[in-house]
Parts: C-alpha cells; structure tokens; sequence
C-alpha cells in the first residue's frame, strides 16, 4: 500500500514537473527599453569625413553614453541624430541640424506640450522634421504616441 | 434479446439521421447568404459583409444590395471600389441622389477634388436634384482643400447665409491668406539676433535656450582669448559658431514646422466645422 502510494505521489510531482516545463516560466519585465541597445557599432567607409565621425560616435558611445545610461529625452537620441542627419543629408547640414537639435534638448520648458511621445517615454523628434524639405514634414500633435518599430 | 436490442437500435438511428437529412438548411442559398451577410454589416464587419453581398448580388442583382456594398466599402476606407459603385447608379433609381452624394463624399475623402467638383457641376447643381444645396456647399468647400486658386469671395461666400457666414469667411480669409511664417526671414533674424528666429517661428523656449548659449559660450571665449587661454577660446568660440549657426538654421526648420502645423489646423478645425453642418447627406440605417 505504502508502495502504491509512493507512486502516485511520485507520478504526481513528475507530472507537474513536465506540466511547468511545457508552458515555461513567463520572464516579465517592466523595465523600459534603453534606446543604446540597439546601437550600431560598424564603421562608416563611405568617405573620410563620415569615417572619423562614426568613429568619434562609436567611442562617445562606448566610453561615455553607455556608462552614463539612457539620459537624452529624445527619440532618437542626439548622438543618433547626427548620425542620420549627416546620412540622410551631408556632414555640414548634418552639424548644422545636430546643434539645433542640442539646443532643443537644452531648452527644459514646455517639451511635454511640444512633441508627441514614444512608447517607452521618449520625446519623437525624427531628422525628416527638420531636412528644410517642407514636403517631407509629416506633423504629428503632441497627444499622439509613436509606436516604436 | 439482444438480436431484437440491436435491430431497435438499428432502426433508431437509421431514423434519426433521416430526421436531420429532412431538417438540413442550405447555408449557401441566397438567402441565407444575405441574411448573413446583413448581420455582418449590422455589426460592423463591413468587409466581410461587402463579401457576403458582392456573393448574393451575383444571384439577385438589385439597387440594395449594390447601395450596401459600397457603403461598406467607404467605411472601411477603400474609397475607389465605393466611388465606383456609387458612380454607377442609374437616375431612375431610388438610391440615385443618396448614391451621387456617398460619391462625392467618397470623392472628398480621396482627395480628389477636381474630379469632385466635375461631377458636382456635371450631377450635382442640375435644379432637379434633391440634394443641390449640400452638393454646392461641398463644391465650394473643396476649394479650402486644394492648392488651386479660390473663386472671388463675393462668389465664394453667396452660396452661404445664416450664422455660420462669419466662420466661412474666417476659413476664406485664412485660406486666401494663411498667416504662414517666412523661412527665410526666420533665419535672417537668428543671423542677426541668435534666436530671434525661433521667437518669430513660436519657439519661445528654444529661442531664449539658443540666445543663452551662444552668448555664453561667445563670452567665455571672448574671456579666454583675453586671458590669453588660446585653446579654450578656441574651443568655446567654435561652439558659440556652431550653435549660432545651427539656429540660423533651426530657425528656418521652426518656420517650416510651424507653417505645416498651421495647416494642419486649419484642415482638422475645417473638417470638424463640416462635418457638425451635415454637409453630407446622412447614410441610411439599413439596421432598423
């Protein structure tokens, strides 16, 4: 009896062991996601200029941004910024549109009533805002959440 | 015993399935595709209904069912199929003046306002059409859409009277007229005082932001190189440069920025003033 009643106890504890591995834990996370995560590290040969500056970018990034964490308040972030900023237009309008860029994210009145935000709290201000391209503006009013892709 | 008990149950359950063979319904018949397909639209499935109709009216086309159809298909957004559904109701049709007007409503909602103010002048204007009044409204109000030039504004505003005349010569005026802000006065300004510019374009805060740090960094430099600093005024005199240079420039972007926000409005507080006036004829309930 006592024989009988050890099986099914055994039986029991395995089953429920096969039961826990078939639906798997769950791995929660409320962090918010860091935008440094998806950083891209490669080097850009295209001319001399955008190499030596995705250099400079890629040590900012290694050895001060990610050490001081996710801090700039805008999606995408300012060092991102110049970086498609000079991408999508050339290395001078580029500066030009990063120090513009740095001077808004210097101004620390009104940015809640100002940009639409991105899921994770971020405030979206993408280059094609600013390219002086006025058919590429798409204005989006500050109620609007921006889904990240 | 048992012989008879299975020959019962033999016969028993050969009769039950006569039974439902009897009972068994066509689903796909006509009618019950439309009846399935008007629940669908009742509830709000507007594709699928649109599928269950375009089904039925293979068997029994009729004005209906054709009505429904692109009615559906305008709700869910796919205007082209619904215009031309619409466009092709014939004028002996009970549905033909609600069908011209779901067309040019169609057409409105596509943009496509030359077209739609043809069909208006062609359908639309003729003295024995129902809806003449909401038609000529529509014709006039696609003018403060487009980018074309606007008719004169003794003409513009004679198709209007009552209390909402002053709110349409409000839209008039701002169309004819919109008080855009100049991109290169923007930068001319931050050129002669760092951001100047962006006051002008509405950025308040982002233009005393870009005084301040130019001006700080202007004068540390200045400091420096009296202090005999070389590098550091170097240094801070290149980004005073940089940051002077980038709100000239930033100013410009302001003033585009702000002229498309003006825009867009103009364009929501205009679609939302159309559509409290009912300008559209209502869509009929086919859910009662």
């Amino acid at each position: 009896m006592k024989l009988f009643f050890l099986f099914i106890f055994f039986t029991v504890v395995v089953s429920a062991q096969t039961d826990w591995q078939k639906w798997g834990k769950a791995n929660y996370s409320y962090a918010l996601k860091i935008n440094n995560e998806q950083r891209d590290f490669s080097f850009d040969s295209k001319n001399t200029a955008r190499f030596v500056l995705k250099s400079a970018l890629n040590s900012y990034w290694f050895f001060i941004s990610d050490v001081d964490g996710d801090n700039c308040s805008f999606s995408p972030t300012c060092s991102n910024f110049f970086l498609q900023a000079v991408r999508k237009t050339n290395i001078v309008q580029g500066t030009l549109m990063f120090f513009d860029r740095f001077t808004r994210d210097m101004d620390i009145y009104n940015k809640f009533d100002h940009y639409p935000e991105v899921e994770d709290g971020h405030f979206y201000d993408p280059i094609y805002l600013y390219t002086l391209n006025q058919k590429e503006i798409k204005y989006l009013p500050p109620s609007v959440v921006v889904k990240t892709e | 015993m048992k012989k008879i008990f299975l020959f019962f149950i033999f016969f028993y359950a050969s009769g039950f399935s006569q039974a439902i063979h009897q009972n068994e319904v066509d689903l796909f018949s006509p009618a019950n595709i439309k009846k399935f397909a008007d629940y669908l639209y009742c509830s709000g499935d507007y594709l699928r209904a649109a599928l269950e109709y375009e089904k039925y009216f293979s068997a029994d086309p009729n004005d209906t069912v054709k009505f429904k159809i692109a009615t559906a298909y305008s709700k869910i957004g796919k205007y082209s199929k619904a215009s031309a559904l619409f466009d092709s109701f014939h004028e002996n049709s009970k549905f033909f003046p609600f069908a011209r007007m779901e067309f040019f409503e169609t057409l409105f909602e596509e943009k496509n306002y030359p077209e739609l103010r043809d069909s208006i002048s062609n359908a639309g204007l003729s003295n024995g059409f129902i809806f003449k009044e909401q038609a000529k409204k529509i014709y006039y109000f696609s003018y403060l859409y487009s980018n074309e030039s606007l008719p004169s504004k003794s003409d513009f505003l004679s198709n209007f009277s009552g209390p909402d005349l002053n709110q349409i010569k409000y839209f008039y005026d701002w169309k004819n007229n919109p008080p855009y802000k100049s991109p290169l006065l923007a930068a001319l300004f931050s050129a002669v005082i760092p951001g100047s510019g962006k006051l002008y374009a509405g950025e308040i805060a982002d233009g005393v932001t870009a005084l301040l740090a130019t001006a700080s960094l202007g004068y540390l430099s200045y400091t420096d190189f009296k202090a005999g600093h070389y590098f550091r005024g170097w240094l801070f005199g290149g980004l005073a440069a940089g940051f002077y240079a980038g709100n000239i420039y930033g100013s410009a972007a302001a003033a585009q920025i702000y002229n498309v926000k003006i825009q867009f409005d103009f364009e929501n507080s205009l679609k939302v003033f159309i559509n409290s006036k009912n300008c559209f004829v209502p869509e009929i309930n086919f859910c009662k």
